[in-house]
């Protein structure tokens, strides 16, 4: 019998870093029982979150162990130098548990008890001001941690739906200002640019004169 | 609280040292300023100016009068310790060499 996607969803670890080269726990879950995807893909679940998901899809993994031994992946977190943060929000974008508080030009900070040790965060830091440190003991809960990534997921898609619907509005905003009675004022606009722009090359060619 | 339609939010606020993020429930229309007084972080943490830190959802800064969706996390943040042009200067003149 096939397991659910939840049912194998709950058994993987919830760090949401697409070490599987899915996109998070969940989009591997799925694999896992739609696609018959390898169970061996979860370096941070290691030998434990094999063994749980041999059982559950009744697949043989004894060749595997050894394997994922030696790939298994300790328990990390992410933490920030203050004295280099920049505040260039690069990371929050990257962090899919939401586990990073700060916004532009302001300080980010790691929230300890939601970083799920990704290791996402990292690349994008333009000053290398993240720290991955070994924990001895798991600081997130999974629960919360596949909370936060649904809803973010889930933030995500609504913002980007509002922005496309902006842009629709606007473009038929553009359509009806294009009508006749209005053409007379986007010509006077136009001549305008052309004579701005025509200004700007002058003023360049003034300066390489004077060089 | 008894109303019937109350709305879930967060309050969070990180140090290096202690990060909080406190589940706050809150009535439909409630601003971030409501929230926060509600949530009781101003007295947890005593450094926290109002008037001084800038507060967001969700790392988009916002005002205090902003009106709360439910699963917002309203952030309270904190001012870097370095000037980034000044940064970027100096990683710039160190790499020269």
């Amino acid at each position: 019998m096939k397991p659910t996607v939840q049912a194998v969803d709950a058994i993987l670890p919830q760090t949401q870093c697409g070490l599987c080269t899915y996109a998070g726990c969940q989009p591997y879950a799925q694999a896992i029982v739609e696609n018959n995807e390898a169970i061996n893909l979860c370096p941070p679940g290691g030998q434990e979150t094999l063994l749980k998901l041999a059982t559950l899809t009744g697949q043989n993994v004894q060749t595997m162990l050894t394997d994922m031994a030696d790939k298994e992946k300790g328990l990390t977190a992410a933490v920030i130098r203050e004295d280099e943060c920049i505040g260039c929000t690069k990371c929050i974008q990257a962090c899919p548990v939401d586990a990073i508080l700060g916004t532009g030009k302001q300080m980010h900070s790691v929230i300890a008890s939601e970083c799920t040790g990704c290791e996402l965060c990292v690349e994008p830091c333009p000053v290398d001001c993240i720290d991955i440190i070994d924990l001895p003991q798991r600081a997130y809960q999974p629960d919360t941690a596949r909370q936060r990534f649904q809803a973010r997921n889930q933030r995500l898609a609504q913002l980007q739906a509002e922005k496309s619907q902006r842009f629709q509005k606007a473009k038929l905003n553009n359509k009806t200002a294009n009508t006749p009675t209005k053409k007379a004022s986007i010509n006077a606009t136009l001549s305008a640019r052309q004579r701005y722009i025509q200004d700007a090359v002058q003023r360049v060619k003034q300066k390489r004169q004077h060089r | 609280m008894t109303t019937l339609q109350s709305i879930n939010v967060e309050v969070a606020y990180a140090r290096p040292d202690t990060q909080v993020i406190l589940p706050v429930e809150l009535a439909v229309g409630a601003t971030v300023a409501e929230a926060i007084q509600l949530s009781g972080i101003l007295q947890q943490f005593p450094e926290i100016d109002l008037q001084v830190n800038p507060v967001g959802i969700f790392s988009r800064k916002v005002v205090l009068t902003q009106v709360l969706k439910a699963g917002d996390r309203v952030e309270i943040y904190r001012p870097l310790q370095i000037d980034p042009k000044e940064a970027r200067r100096n990683r710039a003149s160190k790499n020269k060499t």
